[in-house]
């Protein structure tokens, strides 16, 4: 029997965390996605203890860690600094990359503030997947730098026809779309791995013993 | 500087501008050795083209002494921008941007530091948009009135098309610009910050406007701008032996007029430099 892949990283949990990256991480907390659903967002994180480590580690054949993980300026200062926390759901992400960079036979590019961003980044003004560690903005396929309608909507079809559940934004410019990288999401997935519980919360659980 | 000189250095501008068929034209200068100003339509506004890169420069150097970003933080280089005339999405064209360097990095990221320096030194438009757009209009033109900065109206990014077509635009005047420059010269945030500018500057590619019209041994630190109607450079000029000096030369043309830009330029600098140094002639 074959053994699945080891990340060799650190799972923690709300209960975790330290106050500060608490207030910007808020696991288990309730946020309104765009279209003002509650959605309750992780609390399951893989310790990330640096970069050369992110570079390492592999979630899925062809996907780094550190490619889902590249974030600017606009990310909080303690979201920005190692250790970092993941959501365990980005595993599940790299596993649908892995599987569409087999359909496009390509390398398959992920924009810096891509992959995960933490609640406190600037550009989560309301619930994204992508603080779920599940959506990945692709700006490049191949050679093809996906900024044409053409390309976008070519790749986002692609995306559909081989990912059961997964969403692409339409083509646009207008909030919720997208015109200069193709967005992929899985929705708003938690992850528990084994031997680890869901929380509602990761301070409450915490205060509740 | 004594005035009748003065006079005839406007002469010799006005006589230049004429030859060249240049529409308009403004001239700024400060001799640090001397300690005197020289101002020829100074205070005349001008479509910033590029020149508009110096302030935001100092805007950005401005955001890190303020603690509002770090000079090695990392931005992710995007090309789309919004219009500040309606919201419209637009992109810098990469055909029309010399800092291609930039467009290479598109999904990446590049330090503040990086992006300050192609700004300047290839002049790249999306490297400004993209520091405009993290760092804030609103911010640096705070820090810009902060440092008491007048004669530069900095309102947008480049190549906002939606937004010149409102006549919305980067101004600047001569007089702006030599203030700008003596911000830098005279260590007006740290010196560590001065220090860095002055290098950027100086590492400028584009050398056909005022170096054009200097002996080899002098060392510019400039910024040239040029769109369909407009000409400009602006730098500091350090000549061997002596404090430099601030110069900015500003020329409007008519859109048919597209040869002979450059050379007016580098004659323009030319008359400066003559007149700066005391030299005899009228060049």
């Amino acid at each position: 029997m074959l053994e699945p892949p080891k990340l060799n990283l650190q799972i923690v949990t709300g209960e975790d965390l330290r106050e500060e990256l608490c207030e910007r991480l808020r696991p288990g907390e309730e946020v309104e996605d765009a279209q003002e659903i509650p959605r309750r967002l992780p609390t399951h994180y893989f310790r990330v203890p640096s970069w050369k480590a992110a570079l390492e580690i592999e979630l899925a054949p062809h996907f780094g860690l550190w490619e889902l993980i590249d974030v600017d300026v606009r990310e909080a200062p303690s979201m920005r600094s190692f250790p970092r926390y993941i959501p365990c759901a980005i595993t599940v992400l790299a596993a649908h990359l892995a599987i569409l960079r087999i359909e496009v036979g390509r390398v398959i590019r992920i924009a810096a503030n891509g992959g995960y961003r933490s609640p406190a980044h600037q550009l989560s003004k309301t619930a994204s997947p992508h603080s779920w560690g599940t959506a990945a903005n692709i700006y490049r396929i191949g050679d093809d730098l996906l900024d044409t309608r053409e390309r976008v909507e070519r790749y986002a079809q692609i995306a559909r026809s081989i990912l059961p559940g997964a969403y692409t934004r339409p083509w646009g410019q207008r909030p919720g779309y997208a015109f200069d990288h193709l967005h992929i999401d899985l929705g708003y997935v938690l992850v528990y791995p084994h031997g680890e519980k869901a929380l509602e919360s990761g301070r409450e659980s915490a205060e509740e013993g | 500087m004594e005035q009748v000189t003065e006079r005839k250095l406007s002469d010799i501008i006005e006589r230049i501008a004429e030859e060249a068929g240049a529409r308009a034209v403004a001239v700024s200068v400060y001799d640090y050795q001397s300690e005197r100003a020289f101002s020829h339509h100074g205070d005349e506004w001008f479509h910033a083209a590029s020149t508009i890169k110096v302030p935001v420069l100092i805007g950005v150097f401005a955001a890190v002494e303020a603690s509002l970003l770090d000079i090695n933080a990392r931005v992710q280089v995007r090309n789309r921008f919004l219009s500040v005339a309606d919201g419209s999405a637009y992109r810098v064209e990469s055909s029309r941007d010399a800092g291609g360097s930039v467009h290479a990095q598109i999904g990446k990221t590049m330090r503040v530091r990086d992006l300050a320096r192609q700004m300047i030194v290839t002049s790249s438009n999306l490297a400004t948009n993209l520091l405009i757009d993290v760092i804030g209009i609103d911010e640096l033109r705070a820090a810009l009135d902060r440092l008491g900065s007048e004669g530069i109206e900095l309102v947008r990014g480049v190549e906002d098309d939606a937004a010149f077509d409102q006549g919305i635009n980067n101004r600047v005047s001569a007089d702006g610009l030599v203030g700008a420059l003596r911000l830098i010269e005279e260590g007006a945030l740290s010196t560590s910050s001065s220090d860095e500018m002055l290098d950027i500057l100086h590492a400028q590619e584009f050398r056909s406007g005022i170096p054009a019209g200097l002996p080899d041994d002098a060392r510019v630190a400039n910024k040239t701008g040029e769109i369909s109607t407009m000409a400009h450079d602006a730098g500091l000029v350090y000549l061997p032996d002596r404090e430099p000096y601030a110069v900015a030369i500003l020329t409007a043309w008519p859109p048919s007029a597209t040869y002979g830009r450059r050379a007016t330029l580098a004659a323009l600098s030319r008359a400066v430099y003559r007149h700066v140094v005391g030299a005899d002639d009228d060049a």
